[in-house]
């Protein structure tokens, strides 16, 4: 009986509600008639009068409908039958979610058992205690795993977002590592597995706990790319590919690809980063003069080193998707042994630029500084050479 | 600690389920936040594990470990590597040649291998 006048006030139709009111004595023979019209309603055209009123006929899910023949509804491809909760339900369904609330949850880590308060869950609903996440994070952080975090579950592949993770770790200087390691580019040194950030253009990187000297490009040893030949930027390719599967010739190809990609990419970042290199310079430069080392003039070597380091970078980023497309044989080979040596150089300077502690004045300084001037005419040279080369082709 | 009490949970568990373990399991301190790392000490005739009895299981491999994985989930895995070899990423690539191969001739070599090596079932 209430429900039948709770559905009518919501239906909003005030005729037949008027006539609910006036008959309070309903019985099953008003709802006969109420479906009744239902079905005069549903036939007719207008269909915003027809979904206002099937507010009614959508909270009553009683047998009224079965008592009255009606196909057409069936018919309908919308038309679902399905079961709706009754106010107890809902209540009881809450109380019931109120009650877990209070009670005691297992974490399936560590199988202790534990107020639902302490449990935390990505969107996939997976629940792990507070302690079992953090401890998570922690080894996944400390093992350098950041970007790629995923909940516990088995089988989960929902990531673990950035707000997620710092709320949970405990310890401050983990989180610090987390957004260090996550928002900056970085990579481990191989030698010691410390996470080395990559502050500076230059490719030629020195671990700052262990000093051992890497390259940013191949992690490996920084000796083999100095002074005799070097090989970083040329990619080798599998010289039997032809005889390989199509699956292991895509592979190939993708790897080539990266390859010259990655070095493009690189290179970019770094022009970037030198942008950074000039600012240092600059104030540097400040630094050295307030403290009488050298005369401003004597410092403005490094700003054209870093000019002359920008415009490299610049030619080097665009040799790789050069290289790309370049057919097998002696001219590609010529190219790369130019991109090579250019290469080679532009690191030298790189890293020279970033540690110049000394200026032309004096005379032991003026010994010193004739590498560096050799350096700097040999990039220039083998810029101006990788140019010529570049015309010519 | 937390290592610890887990297995002995899942240990009380798979006893429970029915299932016998007695072999040796040990828990590293970072489990189980880090895989289990499994290791057959008796000599085993399979492509999927070395001479020295390694075995390579992608449930627990680093990329794929979840720390709410089970251990009984992990002895599923195992125990169906070994009755199902995987010959296409063997370890020893010459048992999987002979798996795809000669299966027949794999499958005595491999009891006879059984019969040298194997330990006795434990009496109950």
């Amino acid at each position: 009986m209430a429900n039948i006048n709770k559905r009518y006030a919501i239906s909003g139709l005030e005729s037949t509600s008027r006539r609910y009111k006036e008959d309070n004595k309903m019985s099953v023979e008003m709802k006969s008639q109420d479906s009744d019209n239902d079905s005069e309603y549903d036939q007719s055209d207008d269909h915003m009068e027809d979904e206002d009123f099937d507010y009614a006929s959508y909270y009553d899910n009683d047998t009224d409908d079965l008592d009255i023949d009606k196909p057409k509804k069936s018919d309908d491809p919308e038309y679902f039958e399905f079961k709706l909760l009754q106010v107890e339900d809902v209540e009881r369904l809450l109380n019931e979610e109120e009650a877990t609330a209070g009670g005691q949850h297992t974490c399936p880590v560590c199988f202790r058992s534990m107020p639902l308060r302490d449990f935390f869950s990505l969107v996939c609903g997976h629940l792990f205690c507070r302690e079992c996440w953090d401890v998570f994070f922690q080894i996944q952080i400390q093992q350098g795993i950041t970007t790629g975090i995923e909940c516990m579950g088995n089988e989960c592949k929902i990531l673990a977002p950035e707000d997620f993770i710092c709320n949970i770790l405990s310890k401050p200087e983990l989180r610090d590592k987390y957004t260090q390691l996550s928002f900056t580019d970085h990579v481990k040194c191989p030698k010691c597995h410390v996470c080395i950030e990559k502050n500076g253009g230059c490719n030629h990187m020195q671990c700052t706990k262990c000093k051992y000297n890497f390259c940013w490009m191949c992690l490996g040893d920084w000796k083999t790319h100095g002074s005799e030949y070097y090989e970083c930027s040329r990619y080798k390719e599998n010289p039997n590919i032809v005889n390989e599967s199509a699956h292991a010739q895509a592979r190939e190809a993708l790897k080539k690809y990266l390859f010259y990609f990655e070095r493009y990419e690189n290179h970019s970042k770094s022009l970037q980063l030198e942008e950074q290199t000039l600012m240092k310079i600059t104030t540097r430069i400040q630094e050295k003069v307030m403290n009488q080392t050298g005369t401003w003039i004597d410092w403005q070597y490094l700003l054209d080193a870093a000019a002359l380091l920008r415009k490299c970078r610049y030619t080097l980023q665009y040799t790789y998707p050069y290289a790309y497309y370049m057919e097998k044989g002696a001219r590609k080979q010529l190219f790369e042994y130019q991109q090579a040596q250019l290469e080679a150089e532009v690191e030298n300077l790189s890293w020279k630029v970033e540690r110049a502690e000394i200026t032309d004045r004096g005379a032991p300084n003026a010994v010193k500084r004739f590498p560096r001037s050799i350096k700097q005419y040999w990039v220039t040279n083998s810029l101006q050479m990788v140019i010529d080369f570049l015309v010519y082709l | 600690m937390a290592a610890t009490r887990r297995l002995q949970k899942e240990l009380t568990d798979l006893k429970k389920q029915g299932t016998r373990v007695y072999r040796d399991i040990e828990a590293d301190e970072k489990y189980p936040f880090k895989p289990p790392k499994i290791t057959f000490k008796t000599k085993i005739y399979h492509p999927n594990i070395d001479e020295k009895g390694q075995v390579c299981l992608p449930i627990i491999s680093a990329e794929n470990w979840k720390p709410a994985t089970k251990t009984d989930q992990v002895l599923n895995a195992l125990v169906a590597l070994v009755n199902d070899p995987e010959p296409e990423h063997p370890l020893r690539a010459d048992l999987a040649e002979e798996y795809t191969k000669d299966k027949k001739k794999f499958c005595k070599m491999a009891e006879e291998f059984t019969k040298r090596h194997a330990e006795k079932r434990p009496s109950d």
